[in-house]
């Protein structure tokens, strides 16, 4: 616990208590629509998360990070489907075909130095491929789409993961409360020190001794891990995986812009900016409905998310914890 | 980055904009009314921006069609409250959420299976029925919901329906290809249209067999290989799925290399299409398309054509148009028989729903244990004048097979 909060101003512990609070109790007062935008928002500042430990922390760029949300996806649902094993079970071969296919990467990548945007090259080039071969398997429903049977909402099997809209609201929050403890506890430990040190400067981390090879496979196995699990979460929470939908590189942006618009690189970031990209998309569409112009609540999305990105190319975490003087205490940084 | 003296946004203002907002969003959800009474209030969720934006807003016209013939054919008012998906399954769910919470009686959507699914979740949770406009994925109405409906065949439906009005055609014709090259476009949906033929095509023995397949990149610029690879098959007819882009492109690569095939039978969009027809002119005639079609003998589909023409002169009536203003008439019938707003009195009068004065081929609209109608048919359909015109099935037919092809070289 002490590793947890070391330098964390009390002001920040304060509200992050509040925010969490609020989080946990919010179920009993909101609509089921502001509960279904919430979980849209957690299940983004979940893979959000994940995906910040890859290039925020480790400076390794990917943008096919869909393809693990995919295979975790159609893992979990496949074991389900085919075989009758439960979610959570199914969880750890999701969890190790995504660590799996997640190194296979890494190897390609870091054994032949593929760097910055061939690095993210190769992870689109991945997923792209990952699609193809779905798209080709009817075991997997190919392209025809692949359904989970959709329970009783009114019960709660949370074994099976079959239940209604809070079930899911609860376990997408436990597993972002997680993604954060455990975020935070690599940011502070060793590892976390030699990850940010290839982030900022790759040779001279090499230099002084840093296995880069093995610690930039390390972070790429547990961030390909960790969505994983968020995959498996999706999988049973929507009941249906296309191919095309899951694996694409559309679908990919779509996961990281949150963590960008928050701050790449900041513990609090992707959280951030979940919840400000997506309750926008709401707010404009309310705003724009009267407009009658198919499609004006993207520009203006668009539009926004271009001025954040602009005024605040380090995100807004940054400014804004600098604002409310959020920021560790001096010597207690990252 | 450090917090300026003189910035703009000051703490306290930050702060009391914040709260503002978090006030008028926690505010939100107690503003929801429901409407007791008067008309019957239609979520209507369609993918209107994304990806298939222009599918979503064509939909979109069967919609704004719909109540002047509701009016005439004595049915109630209904109060459209349209969802944008956004051609995206995540969005689908929480607009579903959205547009029940603002008082939404009954939905309709979302044209694409994926979207469809999530909403249907949304629908049988708050026991809100759901008309399905269009979503030909199986499953849907596999799941044993209560409340999900749908009034459009089911993939398998469609492609047996093709062959069978091949079939019917080539009887009619007294003449069949006796060898076809199959194009198709290698993504998502051309490739499961290719696993879908060669499934079902040999229970239907067909006269012709596939000489060669070839599959294609569905943003090629030049196809011109392909279909010099076509024709070097010596095959009678051209078996097609395809875009419209891409089918546009084939056509004139046909016109090109001189090669007209007895037949295009297309199992797909774009050869039937208004822009198909408008950009190639006399070059358009003659393809036939196989699809989720209007019976253009009913009473009703003569209204919703002049009522379209009128509406948009240069669009003629499709599958969008005609499947979406269904599933409205299908909402609109249950309210008046069920006289209430009621969801589960709209979905028990659903499950009842039996109108033979449709627009859609077939006997009419009526549902199975599952929310299915599976008396739906699907046409044949020819490119003439830059007009369609249906082949088949013989019930729903106002025309005679065009066959041959005519030549490309004699169209003047």
């Amino acid at each position: 616990m002490n590793r947890l909060i070391k330098g964390v101003r009390p002001r920040a512990l304060v509200l992050l208590a509040v925010f969490a609070a609020a989080l946990v109790i919010a179920p009993l007062f909101v609509s089921s629509y502001v509960l279904s935008v919430l979980i849209i928002v957690l299940y983004f500042a979940y893979v959000g998360q994940a995906w910040n430990l890859m290039i925020g922390f480790a400076g390794q760029l990917s943008l096919g990070h869909a393809l693990f949300v995919g295979i975790g996806a159609y893992t979990s649902a496949a074991l389900f489907i085919h075989f009758g094993i439960a979610p959570w079970i199914g969880m750890f071969a999701a969890v190790a075909l995504s660590v799996l296919t997640g190194c296979i990467i890494g190897y390609l990548g870091f054994r032949f130095s593929i760097r910055g945007v061939y690095f993210a090259l190769l992870t689109i080039a991945f997923a792209e491929f990952v699609l193809v071969i779905v798209d080709h398997i009817p075991w997997l429903g190919s392209t025809g789409g692949f359904f989970l049977p959709v329970a009783n909402r009114d019960r709660i099997d949370l074994f099976n993961l079959r239940g209604s809209q809070i079930m899911f609201y609860y376990v997408i929050l436990a597993l972002t409360a997680a993604a954060l403890v455990l975020c935070r506890l690599l940011l502070n430990s060793k590892l976390g020190l030699y990850w940010q040190a290839i982030r900022e400067d790759q040779e001279s981390a090499e230099a002084i001794g840093v296995h880069l090879f093995r610690y930039k496979m390390i972070a790429v196995a547990i961030s390909s891990g960790l969505t994983g699990i968020a995959g498996v979460w999706y999988a049973f929470y929507y009941n249906n995986l296309f191919p095309e939908t899951t694996f694409s590189t559309a679908k990919s942006i779509e996961l990281i812009l949150g963590t960008v618009v928050g701050g790449v690189g900041t513990l609090f970031g992707p959280i951030l900016g979940a919840f400000i990209l997506t309750p926008l998309g709401e707010v404009l569409t309310h705003l724009t409905e009267g407009m009658k112009i198919d499609g004006i609540k993207s520009f203006f999305w668009g539009v926004c998310v271009a001025a954040i990105v602009l005024f605040r190319p380090t995100g807004l975490w940054p400014w804004i914890s600098a604002l409310f003087g959020l920021d560790p205490r001096r010597g207690d940084k990252p | 980055m450090t917090c300026k003296p003189h910035t703009v946004i000051t703490r306290r203002t930050f702060s009391t904009g914040v709260t503002a907002a978090g006030l008028t969003a926690a505010a939100g959800p107690f503003n929801v009314l429901r409407a007791q009474g008067g008309a019957l209030k239609v979520g209507v969720l369609l993918p209107r921006s994304g990806v298939q934006a222009g599918i979503g807003q064509d939909c979109q016209r069967g919609v704004e069609i719909a109540p002047g013939i509701f009016k005439d054919l004595g049915l109630p008012n209904l109060q459209i409250m349209n969802g944008d998906t956004e051609s995206n399954p995540q969005i689908a769910r929480a607009q579903a959420e959205k547009l029940i919470n603002e008082g939404a009686q009954l939905l309709v959507g979302a044209f694409d299976s994926g979207q469809t699914t999530t909403i249907a979740q949304v629908a049988e949770q708050r026991g809100i029925p759901l008309v399905i406009n269009i979503a030909a994925a199986p499953p849907i109405t596999e799941q044993g919901y209560k409340f999900v409906f749908r009034n459009f065949p089911t993939a398998p439906m469609i492609l047996g329906d093709a062959f069978a009005n091949q079939k019917e055609i080539f009887a009619a014709t007294g003449s069949a290809p006796k060898s076809a090259a199959f194009l198709h476009v290698n993504d998502t949906f051309g490739t499961a249209m290719q696993k879908g033929i060669g499934a079902v095509m040999p229970r239907f023995n067909m006269p012709y067999k596939i000489a060669e397949t070839i599959a294609y990149d569905p943003r090629a610029r030049d196809l011109s290989v392909e279909i010099a690879k076509a024709k070097a098959t010596g095959a009678d007819a051209l078996l097609v799925v395809s875009r419209l882009n891409d089918a546009i492109l084939l056509t004139r690569e046909l016109v090109k290399q001189r090669w007209t095939p007895m037949a295009v039978l297309s199992m797909g969009p774009g050869w039937y299409e208004d822009q198909y027809l408008k950009t190639l002119g006399k070059l358009s005639d003659g393809p036939m398309s196989f699809v989720p079609w209007y019976d253009p003998n009913k009473k009703l589909s003569k209204q919703l054509e002049a009522v379209l023409a009128k509406a948009y002169p240069a669009i003629n009536l499709n599958t969008n148009h005609i499947f979406t203003f269904e599933a409205l008439l299908v909402a609109a019938d249950a309210y008046k028989r069920a006289g209430s707003t009621d969801p589960k009195a709209l979905a028990d009068a659903i499950r009842k729903t039996n109108i033979t004065d449709n627009v859609s081929i077939g006997p009419g609209i009526q549902f199975d244990a599952k929310g299915q109608n599976d008396k739906v048919k699907d046409a044949a359909i020819q490119n003439r004048d830059g007009k369609l015109v249906t082949l088949a099935p013989k019930a729903a037919a106002n025309a005679k097979p065009d066959w041959p092809l005519k030549p490309y070289d004699k169209r003047g």
